[in-house]
C-alpha cells in the first residue's frame, strides 16, 4: 500500500474543509438573519400589546358616553349599516337579538389581570388534520372552537343557543326556514368583513360541493334546501322538512371566509393539513396565504401554534396565543405538565387521584377540575334485542332480562374499582346536564334478589342445580360479550362484569376483537352483548340514528336492533316539535321509555377532568366545558389565584 | 459480476409483485377487509340511509367493491412507471387529475328495461375560460354521479324491502349487513301484487333517471378533459396507450392525505434517529466484541458480556418509562425533555447557539434537537448491544482457532495485526450479513419508543395503518420496504466478494 501524501490528497483536503466553512459561515448568516428577524418580532408584539391596551381604553371610553347624535338622513343610513332596524326581517316573525359575544366571566374583573402569555394545551393524541368540515376528531374541535366562529353558538351558562356572528335571527315557527343577520362590526381574522355571501358560499360551494370531502357534514345536512342571500348581512336558510335540528344546522356550522378559502383547488383544500381560518379570537400563526405557500401549514407532528386575532372584532382574549402539543404517552404528559412544559392536560382517573393523594400542595398550584359539562358522553353494555347475525334471538330479546342484567351488575362498585371513583353512574342517553333529561329519573338500583326474580320470572332458574341457570328447553344461560382490545379498562371491565354474572348463574364468555372487526360486527349485528361509549357535542342531539327501529336496517346505528313503538312514535314526534320546552317534554318521556326498557345497561357518565396551572386566572368550568378564551396569564406571584368552579 | 448484478436485478421484480400481493391478499382476508377504517374514519351520521349512501359513495370513490385482483391491477398501475391508457392531467399545483372514471350500468336491467345510453356531443371552449369550463364539468359529473350512487343504494334497500314481502325463499338471499345484491334475484318476477312493488318502480325509474344525468355529466366531463385544459403528465410513449409517468403512491383513506406526504414527513425522522442509533451500536459493540474475542475468559470478556445481556433483558417499555420517569421529570433529575422532537417554540430558534447581549446562552434548534432525541436513542441503543458484539465474538474465536493464524503467529506477525488484518477480516462474512440489515431497519420505525417519546416516526405511521386497515400505507410502505431489502441483500453478496477473494459470481 502506498501511503505517500501526494498534492491530490492535499487538494481533497482543502476542497473539503472549504466545503465545511463555507456551511458553517452560511448557517452563521442565516442565524444572524433569524435573530434580527426576532428582534422585529419581538417589537411589532409589543406594539400589538400597546395597540390592544388603548383599543380597551378607546372602547371603554365610548360605551360608557352617551349615543352620538347625528343628522337625521346620515342616522338612518348607519342604523341600516348597523342593522338597528328590522329591514332584513320577515315580518310578524319573532326575532331573537343579540349583542356581539362577550366572555362569560370578565377576565378583567378577576384580581392578578394581565394581558399577553401563551397557553399550553396537551393533547393526546395527533390530530391528522386541521382543515374546517373535513377533520372530524376532538382535538380539531378544539382548536376549531378558537380559530373560527358560527352564526350562533350554546352559552356556557344555559346551553341555549346564543348569536355568535349573527346579531339576531328569526326561526320560522313551523320549522321550515331560519333568516339570519350578520353583525356588522364581524370581521375575519384578515380584516375582510364577514358577509351573507360568506354564509352561502360556505354550505353551497363548501360543504355540499361533491369535490370536498366534507361528507361527515353534508349528510346532516340532506334537509337542507336552499340558501339564500337576502341583502349584505342577511342570509336565509329553507329547509324541506321541518324538524328541530334546522337551527342548529344552520346556524351551528363555522362560517368561512369565501375569498380565502376560493384561492385554493378542492382537492389541495381536501389534502391539506392546517387550513384554518375564520373570525374567532384566535387565529394561526402561520397560514398560507394562497395555494403557492401550502408549505408553511400546520403539518401533524409539529405543535399547534394560535396567536390572538389582533383583527378581532369583539372582546379580545387577554392571551397572547395558544398552543397545542400532543403527547401520547399518559406518564410523559403528566411529567411534561409537571415539567412546566403544558398549561393544562387531561390526567386519566388514577393520575388525578393519586396526583391529589400523594401530594396535598399540588392544589396551591394547579387547579384539579372534575365537573360533567355538555360534552361528556356516557358507556354502556349493549344488549342484542333482535336476532344475532339474522339468525336466532338471544336470550336479551326480552324486556325482563335486560332489567335483570342491569340490576346484577353493582355499577357504583364498577367505577369505584375500575374508575379510581371518578364518574357517575348513567341512567340513559340523556347528557345529565341537558334539559332533555328528567332529573326524577334514576338509575335501576343493584339488587340481586330482584335481578334474579326477574330472571326466574323470564324462564331462567337453575333447573338441575349445577349453579347455572337454564331455560325450559334446557340450554345454559350462557352469552358472549364483545369488547374492542385496546386498553386496561376495558380488560378490568370485561372481568368485572363476567364475575358479577357468575354469581348469578349466567355464564359469560369473553372475545376481545381489534376495533376494524369490531366496527364490522357491530355492522352485522353479530355479538351477543357489547361495550362501547357515545360521545356528546350538544345539549340535545337527535335520538334517531341509535334508537328509532329504521336506523336497524343497512347497518346503521340502532345495532342492537331495538324496536320499540312509543319510542319510535316519541322520536317522530319530539323531532318535529320545534317548541323548545315542549320538546324537551317529549325527550323526557323518551327517557322514561328508555329506561324502562333497558336496551342498554348504561354504566357511567364520565366527567371531564383537567389539571391546569394557577399562572392562569378566570379559569371556569361551564356546562359547555372550558372557555380557553377567557383565561389570562397571571402577571405576578402576588395574584390571589381564583378560586374554580362556575 | 455484471451478468450476475442484471440477473439479480430482473429477479427483484417478480419477488416485489409477490411479495405486494400477498400483502395485498392479507390484507383483503383480514376480518374488516380493505378500508374498513373507512367506516371508521366516516363518523356520526345522523341517518342510516345517508350512512349507508356515504358508505356505497366512499366504496365507489375508492373501488372498493370490485374483485380484489381488480383492485391489486388497479394498485399496480399506479406504483408502475410506465403507464397504460389515457394520460392522466397535472394541474400547475402539481396535482394528477385521471380521466373521469367510468360509471356502472344500473342493476336489474332484465326486469327494469335501461333507457338508452346518453350520447353527448359537446364542444367544450378553448383557451381562455377552459379551465373554468372543466372545474364545473368536474364537480357537476361527481355531484351527479354521487347522487346516482345512493340512488343505487336506495334500490337495493327497496329490493330489500320488496324480497322480505315475497316471503320463504329469497329472504335467506339478502345480505347480512342489509340490503339486497340484485344479481342474486335474476330469478324473481316482480309482481304488481307485492305491496312494495310500486315503490320499486319508483326507486327504479328515480335510478335511471339519475344514471343518465351522471352518464350524461360524465361524457361532457370527460370530453372536456381530452381537449387538456391542463397538460398531460408525463411523457407519452405510444400516443394514447402508453406512457412513463411517475409512480403514485395514493391517498391515504384514513388520513385523506396522500402517502408520499405521510412517508416524506415520517421518514426524515426515523432516519435521523436511526442514522445516529446505528453507528453507536456498532462502533461500542464491534470493539467489545473484538477485545473479548481476544481476552476471552477474562474479567473483561465475562464483564462485557454480562452487561450487555442484563442491558438486552430490560425491556423497552420499562427503560422508556424509568427514562421519563427519573431522567426527564424535574422532581428527579430533569435532565432530558420528555417528549417530541423539539421544545415549544423551537419554529423560531436560530439554527445554530449562541449567547445574546445579556449573555444568556440560547441552544438554537440543532442542539435542542439533539436533546430531544437522547431519550429515544438511548433506548433504543442499548439493546443492540448484546447481539451484536456476541456474534463479533464468537465469529472472531472461530478463526483465533484456525490454522493460518497459528502460522502468523509463528512467524512473529504482531499481534495487532494477526487481530485485525487475518482474524477480522476473515470474521467479516457473517457481520456482513448483519450489517446490510440496517438499510430496511433504518427504514422501520420502533413503535414502541415512538409512542412512549411522541416521536412522529414510520412505526407510528405504519402500526396506525395496520389499525384502520389502510390499505394505500400499508402497501407503500411494504413495497418500500421490500425494494430496500433486496438491494441490500444484493450489496451483501458483493460486499461478500470484497471481503473475501473466494468468492466470485462468475
Amino acid at each position: 500500500m502506498n501511503n505517500r501524501f501526494g498534492i491530490k490528497d492535499f487538494v481533497t483536503i482543502i476542497l473539503l474543509v472549504v466545503v465545511l466553512l463555507a456551511v458553517l459561515l452560511s448557517m452563521v448568516q442565516k442565524t444572524r438573519m433569524e435573530l434580527a428577524l426576532d428582534a422585529t418580532r419581538a417589537k411589532l408584539s409589543e406594539i400589538e400589546q400597546q395597540t390592544m391596551q388603548l383599543q380597551r381604553i378607546v372602547e371603554k371610553g365610548f360605551s360608557e358616553r352617551p349615543t352620538v347624535v347625528m343628522a337625521p338622513g346620515a342616522a338612518a343610513a348607519n342604523a341600516a349599516d348597523r342593522g338597528t332596524n328590522d329591514a332584513w326581517a320577515r315580518p310578524g316573525v319573532k326575532i331573537e337579538r343579540w349583542p356581539a359575544p362577550a366572555p362569560a366571566a370578565d377576565p378583567t374583573k378577576v384580581p392578578g389581570f394581565a394581558i399577553g402569555g401563551e397557553f399550553v394545551e396537551l393533547f393526546e393524541a395527533q390530530p391528522a388534520k386541521l382543515v374546517p368540515f373535513i377533520s372530524g376528531d376532538v382535538y380539531y374541535t378544539r382548536v376549531l372552537d378558537r380559530v373560527c366562529e358560527a352564526l350562533a353558538t350554546f352559552d356556557p351558562k344555559t346551553l341555549k343557543l346564543r348569536g355568535q356572528l349573527a346579531d339576531g335571527w328569526q326561526v320560522d315557527p313551523d320549522g321550515l326556514w331560519v333568516r339570519a343577520h350578520i353583525s356588522p362590526r364581524a370581521r375575519f381574522s384578515d380584516g375582510t368583513p364577514v358577509t351573507s355571501e360568506d354564509v352561502r358560499w360556505t354550505y353551497v360551494d363548501y360543504i355540499l360541493n361533491p369535490l370536498i370531502e366534507a361528507e361527515r357534514t353534508r349528510s346532516t345536512m340532506d334537509n337542507l334546501k336552499e340558501v339564500k342571500v337576502i341583502d349584505e348581512l342577511t342570509v336565509e336558510f329553507t329547509f324541506k322538512e321541518p324538524l328541530f335540528t334546522n337551527a342548529i344546522n344552520a346556524l351551528g356550522n363555522p362560517i368561512l371566509p369565501k375569498a380565502y378559502y376560493s384561492r385554493f383547488e378542492p382537492t389541495q383544500i381536501n389534502q391539506a393539513t392546517g387550513l384554518m381560518m375564520g373570525s374567532g379570537p384566535f387565529r394561526f400563526e402561520r397560514l398560507p396565504a394562497g395555494p403557492d405557500d401550502l408549505d408553511v401549514q400546520w403539518t401533524p407532528g409539529q405543535d399547534v401554534v394560535l396567536v390572538r386575532n389582533e383583527a378581532y372584532w369583539a372582546e379580545k382574549p387577554p392571551l397572547a396565543g395558544m398552543r397545542f402539543k400532543s403527547i401520547k404517552d399518559d406518564l410523559g404528559r403528566l411529567v411534561s405538565y409537571r415539567n412546566g412544559e403544558g398549561s393544562m392536560m387531561l390526567p386519566t382517573s388514577p393520575q388525578f387521584n393519586t396526583v391529589l393523594k400523594e401530594e396535598p400542595d399540588f392544589e396551591k398550584t394547579n387547579y384539579a377540575l372534575k365537573w360533567v359539562n355538555m360534552r361528556c358522553g356516557y358507556s354502556f353494555i349493549a344488549w342484542q334485542c333482535g336476532p344475532r347475525a339474522g339468525k336466532e334471538l338471544t336470550p336479551f330479546a326480552d324486556k325482563r332480562v335486560r332489567r335483570a342484567m342491569t340490576h346484577l351488575l353493582d355499577r357504583e362498585r364498577m367505577i369505584r374499582d375500575i374508575w379510581d371513583g371518578i364518574g357517575i353512574v348513567s341512567k340513559g342517553p340523556m347528557n345529565p346536564e341537558s334539559p332533555a333529561s328528567d332529573p326524577a329519573v334514576k338509575p335501576l338500583d343493584f339488587d340481586v334478589e330482584k335481578g334474579k326474580a326477574l330472571l326466574a320470572e323470564a324462564g331462567w332458574i337453575d333447573r338441575n342445580g349445577d349453579g347455572i341457570l337454564e331455560n325450559e328447553k334446557g340450554d345454559k344461560f350462557e352469552f358472549e360479550y364483545t369488547y374492542a382490545t385496546g386498553g386496561e379498562i376495558s380488560e378490568r371491565l370485561a372481568r368485572f362484569v363476567k364475575d358479577s354474572y357468575a354469581k348469578a348463574g349466567i355464564v359469560m364468555k369473553t372475545r376481545p376483537v381489534d376495533w376494524s372487526r369490531y366496527q364490522e360486527l357491530l355492522k352485522l349485528r353479530d355479538f351477543d352483548a357489547i361495550t362501547l361509549a357515545w360521545g356528546n357535542n350538544a345539549p340535545e342531539s337527535d335520538p334517531r340514528q341509535i334508537w328509532h327501529s329504521e336506523s336497524i336496517k343497512e347497518g346503521g346505528d340502532n345495532f342492537i336492533q331495538w324496536r320499540n313503538a312509543d319510542a319510535d312514535a316519541l322520536i317522530e314526534k319530539g323531532r318535529r316539535t320545534m317548541d323548545e320546552a315542549e320538546r324537551m317534554l317529549v325527550w323526557r318521556e323518551f327517557e322514561a321509555v328508555i329506561a324502562d326498557d333497558q336496551p342498554y345497561t348504561f354504566v357511567r357518565v364520565a366527567p371531564w377532568l383537567r389539571f391546569v396551572k394557577r399562572d392562569f386566572g378566570n379559569v371556569n368550568t361551564y356546562r359547555t366545558g372550558l372557555e380557553p378564551q377567557e383565561f389570562f396569564k397571571t402577571n405576578s406571584a402576588t395574584a390571589a389565584p381564583a378560586p374554580a368552579g362556575g | 459480476m455484471v451478468n450476475y448484478l442484471i440477473r439479480r436485478l430482473c429477479l427483484m421484480v417478480p419477488t416485489i409483485l409477490g411479495i405486494t400481493f400477498m400483502v395485498f391478499m392479507l390484507l383483503a382476508l383480514a376480518p374488516g377487509g380493505i378500508g374498513a377504517g373507512l367506516s371508521v374514519a366516516g363518523g356520526q351520521m345522523s341517518d342510516t340511509s345517508k350512512a349507508a349512501q356515504m358508505q356505497a359513495y366512499l366504496e365507489d370513490r375508492y373501488g372498493l367493491n370490485d374483485p380484489v385482483v381488480v383492485q391489486y391491477a388497479r394498485w399496480l398501475g399506479r406504483i408502475s412507471p410506465v403507464k397504460f391508457g389515457e394520460r392522466d392531467l397535472r394541474m400547475p399545483t402539481g396535482d394528477r387529475i385521471a380521466a373521469p372514471r367510468d360509471i356502472a350500468e344500473p342493476p336489474m336491467g332484465w326486469a327494469f328495461a335501461l333507457p338508452a345510453k346518453p350520447e353527448v356531443v359537446f364542444t367544450p371552449t378553448l383557451g381562455e375560460g377552459q379551465v373554468d369550463e372543466f372545474k364545473k364539468l368536474q364537480r357537476d359529473a361527481e355531484g351527479a354521479r354521487r347522487s346516482y350512487i345512493g340512488a343505487v343504494r336506495f334500490f337495493k334497500d327497496t329490493l330489500a324491502d320488496y324480497v322480505r314481502e315475497a316471503g320463504a325463499p329469497w329472504i335467506s338471499k339478502l345480505e347480512p349487513k342489509g340490503g339486497a345484491e340484485p344479481d342474486k334475484f335474476r330469478d324473481l318476477a316482480i309482481q304488481d301484487s307485492n305491496p312494495k312493488a310500486a315503490a320499486l318502480k319508483t326507486a327504479a325509474a328515480d335510478m335511471h333517471l339519475k344514471w343518465a344525468k351522471a352518464e350524461e355529466t360524465r361524457q361532457r366531463a370527460h370530453i372536456a378533459f381530452r381537449a387538456k385544459p391542463y397538460p398531460e403528465s408525463g411523457i407519452g410513449i405510444i400516443p394514447g396507450l402508453v406512457s412513463l409517468d411517475t409512480p403514485d403512491l395514493g391517498v391515504a383513506f384514513s388520513k385523506n392525505r396522500p402517502v408520499w406526504d405521510l412517508i416524506a414527513a415520517a421518514l426524515p425522522v426515523t432516519l435521523l434517529i436511526n442514522a445516529i442509533a446505528f453507528p453507536i451500536s456498532y462502533l461500542i459493540a464491534i470493539p467489545t466484541g473484538i477485545l473479548a474475542s481476544v481476552r476471552r475468559g477474562g474479567w473483561f470478556d465475562v464483564g462485557s458480556g454480562l452487561a450487555f445481556l442484563s442491558l438486552y433483558s430490560i425491556p423497552t417499555v420499562l427503560a422508556g418509562v424509568f427514562a421519563i420517569g427519573f431522567l426527564a421529570n424535574k422532581q428527579y433529575l430533569g435532565l432530558f425533555p420528555v417528549s417530541g422532537l423539539h421544545a415549544s417554540g423551537a419554529e423560531n430558534y436560530t439554527f445554530l447557539p449562541y449567547f445574546d447581549a445579556a449573555g444568556t446562552w440560547h441552544e438554537g434548534w440543532l442542539l435542542d434537537t439533539l436533546w430531544h432525541i437522547v431519550l429515544p436513542i438511548l433506548c433504543l441503543v442499548y439493546t443492540s448491544f448484546a447481539v451484536l458484539s456476541k456474534q463479533t465474538r464468537a465469529a472472531m474465536l472461530e478463526n483465533f482457532n484456525a490454522d493460518y493464524v497459528r502460522t502468523a503467529k509463528a512467524k512473529g506477525v504482531s499481534r495487532k495485526d494477526v487481530v485485525m488484518q487475518h482474524v477480522f477480516r476473515n470474521s467479516l462474512l457473517p457481520l456482513i450479513t448483519m450489517f446490510v440489515g440496517i438499510f430496511p431497519a433504518m427504514l422501520a420505525g420502533s413503535v414502541v419508543i415512538e409512542r412512549i417519546f411522541t416521536v412522529p416516526g414510520m412505526g407510528s405511521l405504519i402500526l396506525e395503518a395496520i389499525d384502520l386497515r389502510d390499505r394505500e400505507i400499508i402497501l407503500a410502505n411494504t413495497f418500500m420496504i421490500a425494494c430496500v431489502n433486496l438491494l441490500a441483500l444484493l450489496l451483501a453478496d458483493i460486499l461478500y466478494a470484497v471481503a473475501d477473494p473466494r468468492v466470485s459470481y462468475e
